[in-house]
């Protein structure tokens, strides 16, 4: 529209110094006698530039209202998923979880929305996708369950915006991907090799292992992590030899974990004797009932190699402790339900006075690590929850004095942390409607952090079973 | 004069603990060498760091703030020390008529808050001073619509080229003399105008078109009384002229139709919130607008929800194309089927009748089946392979992508002429989704 652009131009320029183009008035077809109509007799206004305006009041109005559609390519659409979504109270958790309230449990959310044959809702997948962009690179894990669980729709999106190129990556991985991409992207075929053929994803490992860097190392370990049999430790007994401390330091924690390792053989061993039941402590009462305690005094090279970490300066006292509970962390815990003949809720009650946070925090360790591929280890997760929810955590000896004169400073903290680890790992039934009572208004908010964190995950994981039974 | 206030209420107010302690430091008589109160309002002079002391105001009936120091936040601690200084009594009550620089804030307030609340405050003494009021305002704003035609001439005389290197106070300035005039509306559509010459490509068309409509507004108010009836209160209502809700219930037919809730839209406006949610009668097809205001800071009101049908009867403001309801009375709620999107020359097709009407429409109701498309932007596209940009301001809307995955979509939004500006998208479930 050639007569707009003059106007346009004249107004740019300015009346004073251009002239007003004459302009072609548009009169809509059969309403030339309409009253409304413009009339080409209506009184010109003498000054040029209200005489500009008046035309291009019309020809706006024009313009607008007689727009043309325009003609645009439209986006090539995305693969079918044939995955039903996840339901709409479950979408609701998920925005809910992407605000900010427990988010941490994203993780935990999208690997049990895969398992179940679901898929996340289309409208939350960028506001996802965003979150796990954000997340820092160890955040690895969250990316490929957020790519998982998007369905083609996640990766039709990541080739729309180059930030979630991420997404990409994590798609049916060839050969190709193995030989020819970087570290991610050989995960992703090492994790899928691993669950279809856990001895061919070994032997590749095996294969490969002295061309790999220390960090694509300690990737192949925790792809084998997945499936982690007896078969694999010859491979990771080598491991303990490496000579990158962080490889070697990532088999000893898989070795650890591993039933029927000779590690943890060797772990027992050494932890077996530095917990003593002793009867009737303080008088002859169950309350007397308690354990004594002879922490290891130092960090020999055999200690080492099995990834005990020698502990830095302090007092001697913290150093012992320091090295207990490390030793506990990666000690099996069937060394002591076996050794006591009690249940983990009997061991976890017994009383270590000032040593009890050590030993708490070290079992709990040891029950994270171990849940893996050890049922058994559940029920000391739970035990160890219920604990200072039942009893209170003063008398259980996690307050802050006795040990922390010594330099074993915000025990508190601690046990807050392995409490906040155990509520994210334990079974969610324990937060099942009434299954824990409720923290007591005296109790460290910690505690009632770590309930809230159960509860939640119970409800987050009934919506999907729940999910699975609308279907 | 509104009732006095405790000092725990002013300090409710506060942004932060720190503004608070900010506050407190600044309540003595030493910072404030001039402050008064008057109806409903107080003002001050608050000594600073600077020569030149800082200009705070409250209206308290917002309550809202102005204040001439930099501080971002809001209140400010000016505003609230002089909203303490006078919850303890040391703020002079009758110190006479505000200062200019108060008076003209505290008069544009008031304009734009019986406009947005169309409340009975101000109820007139009797019909004569009502009639004599309304007399007096049809002669302001008659004065002002020829003082802002002879304004936007100047700009045309003078060229739209200079108005890129102006500053905001450029459209201010005359936006303040069209609330003295107390043409209200006029003076939001100038203050918008500001943004325009950084708006990018095509500027100076778009700002020409906006000079010229609103030249075609003060032209057709000075022919008001040869306009048809419907057409004069369109004129009048975008000039500012508002209606009293109690008169719109009065004077209008109520329309009931089962309305389903298309979308909605937050606007920020001089700290007050607007809502726009645009409905649309399933029986009747016709659209509707209800807004409703809120200071910043307070909740809009929730009960139409995009997504669900409201069965009630609607009462349209009058003007040309009516579009702005007032909802009467609710029968019921229900959760909406998802509506049936529409092809876009449907869209045009409706616009351009609707402008034939009113030429200052420039915000009209879209409902489409689309999918996302590319052209020089973002764009939709229809069924009949017709497309339209999206507004260059809605940014990318990843939502639409995500929930069309390149598939049709109903999506219904606001059409204006830079654009199509996505409100609402129905998934495949039906579920509206806002984006």
């Amino acid at each position: 529209m050639r007569t707009w652009q003059d106007l346009v131009t004249a107004s740019l320029i300015g009346t004073e110094r251009a002239a007003v183009p004459a302009v072609l008035l548009p009169v809509a077809p059969g309403r030339a006698d309409d009253p409304d109509a413009p009339r080409p007799d209506a009184p010109r206004p003498a000054d040029p530039a209200a005489f500009l305006l008046d035309q291009a009041a019309l020809l706006a109005a024009a313009r607008r209202g007689g727009r043309r559609a325009e003609r645009a390519e439209p986006l090539p659409a995305a693969e079918p998923d044939p995955v039903p979504a996840v339901s709409r109270a479950a979408g609701r958790r998920l925005a809910r979880m992407l605000g900010g309230e427990q988010s941490d449990l994203l993780p935990e959310w999208l690997a049990a929305v895969t398992a179940r044959g679901r898929r996340v809702p289309a409208h939350l997948l960028p506001a996802l996708l965003q979150h796990a962009r954000r997340g820092v690179t160890a955040d690895a894990g969250l990316r490929r369950l957020a790519a998982e669980a998007g369905g083609p729709r996640a990766r039709w999106l990541a080739g729309l915006n180059p930030e979630w190129a991420f997404v990409l990556s994590y798609g049916p991985a060839s050969e190709d991907a193995w030989r020819l991409g970087d570290i991610a992207r050989r995960r992703g075929y090492l994790a899928t090799l691993r669950a279809a053929d856990p001895g061919g994803a070994r032997d590749l490992v095996a294969a490969s292992w002295d061309a790999a860097g220390p960090d694509e190392r300690v990737m192949f370990l925790y792809a084998l992590a997945a499936g982690l049999s007896l078969d694999d430790e010859p491979l990771l007994e080598a491991a303990l030899d490496d000579h990158h401390a962080w490889v070697r330091k990532a088999a000893a924690d898989l070795l650890a974990a591993l039933p029927g390792s000779a590690l943890s053989g060797r772990m027992a061993e050494r932890a077996r004797h530095r917990l003593h039941r002793q009867r009737g402590l303080d008088g002859d009462g169950p309350d007397g009932d308690g354990l004594l305690v002879s922490p290891p005094g130092e960090c020999d090279a055999a200690m080492r190699r099995d990834g005990i970490t020698p502990p830095g300066p302090g007092s001697p006292l913290a150093a012992r402790a320091a090295l207990l509970l490390d030793l506990l962390a990666r000690t099996p815990l069937r060394t002591w339900t076996e050794r006591f003949g009690l249940t983990p809720a009997e061991i976890a009650g017994l009383d270590a006075g000032d040593w009890s946070p050590v030993l708490q925090a070290g079992w709990a360790r040891a029950a994270i690590a171990q849940s893996r591929y050890d049922r058994g280890a559940g029920e000391w997760m739970a035990a160890l929850i219920e604990r200072p929810l039942r009893h209170g955590l003063a008398e259980h000896g996690l307050s802050n004095h006795g040990l922390s004169n010594h330099g074993l400073s915000s025990r508190s903290a601690a046990a807050a942390e392995v409490l906040g680890q155990l509520a994210r790992r334990a079974a969610p039934v324990l937060g099942a409607p009434g299954a824990l009572p409720e923290p007591r208004p005296d109790d460290p908010p910690f505690l009632g952090d770590a309930v809230r964190v159960l509860r939640f995950r119970y409800q987050m994981l009934k919506e999907l079973e729940d999910d699975d039974r609308a279907a | 004069m509104a009732e006095s206030w405790d000092r725990a209420r002013v300090l409710a107010l506060a942004p932060d603990a720190s503004s608070q302690r900010a506050a407190q430091s600044l309540t003595s008589g030493r910072s404030w060498p001039a402050a008064g109160a008057g109806p409903g309002s107080l003002w001050g002079e608050c000594r600073g760091s600077g020569s030149a002391p800082y200009r705070t105001v409250v209206d308290l009936t917002g309550p809202a703030y102005r204040c001439s120091c930099p501080s971002r936040k809001f209140p400010c601690k000016h505003a609230l020390a002089l909203l303490l200084r006078w919850a303890d009594g040391t703020v002079a009550e009758d110190a006479g008529e505000p200062p200019d620089w108060a008076a003209g804030w505290l008069a544009g307030r008031a304009g734009r808050t019986s406009r947005a609340a169309a409340g009975p405050a101000g109820e007139p003494k009797d019909q004569k001073t009502a009639a004599r009021r309304a007399e007096q305002r049809e002669t302001r704003v008659a004065s002002g619509l020829t003082e802002l035609d002879r304004w936007l001439c100047d700009q045309v005389r003078q060229g739209l080229a200079t108005s890129q290197q102006a500053g905001y106070r450029h459209w201010d300035d005359i936006a303040a003399r069209m609330v003295d005039a107390q043409a209200g509306g006029l003076a939001e559509r100038l203050r918008d105008l500001a943004a325009v010459p950084r708006s990018g490509p095509g500027w100076d068309a778009r700002l020409l078109e906006e000079y010229a409509l609103l030249r075609l507004l003060a032209v057709a108010y000075g022919r008001r009384a040869s306009l048809p009836a419907a057409l004069r209160e369109t004129v009048r209502s975008r000039i500012g002229f508002s209606l009293r809700q109690a008169d719109v219930l009065a004077g209008g037919e109520p329309v009931r139709d089962h309305w389903q809730v298309l979308a909605r839209r937050d606007v920020e406006q001089d700290r007050v919130r607007a809502r726009r949610t645009w409905l649309r009668g399933r029986q009747s097809g016709r659209p509707a607008l209800v807004l409703s205001f809120a200071p910043a800071g307070a909740s809009l009101d929730n009960s139409l929800t995009p997504g669900t049908d409201a069965d009630a009867d609607l009462v349209f403001y009058p003007g040309a194309v009516p579009l702005r309801a007032i909802v009467r009375a609710r029968h019921g709620t229900a959760g909406g089927r998802p509506p049936d999107g529409g092809s876009i020359a449907g869209l045009l097709a409706g616009y351009a009748a609707a402008l034939a009407a009113d030429p200052w429409l420039d915000t009209w109701p879209a409902l489409l089946r689309v999918r996302p498309a590319r052209a020089q932007g973002q764009a939709v596209s229809d069924l009949a392979g017709d497309a339209l940009p999206l507004h260059p301001e809605a940014g990318v809307c990843w939502t639409l992508l995500a929930l069309s995955g390149g598939h049709p979509v109903t999506v219904a939004g606001e059409w204006t002429p830079r654009g199509l500006w996505p409100l609402t998208a129905w998934d495949e479930d039906g579920r509206a989704v806002p984006l």
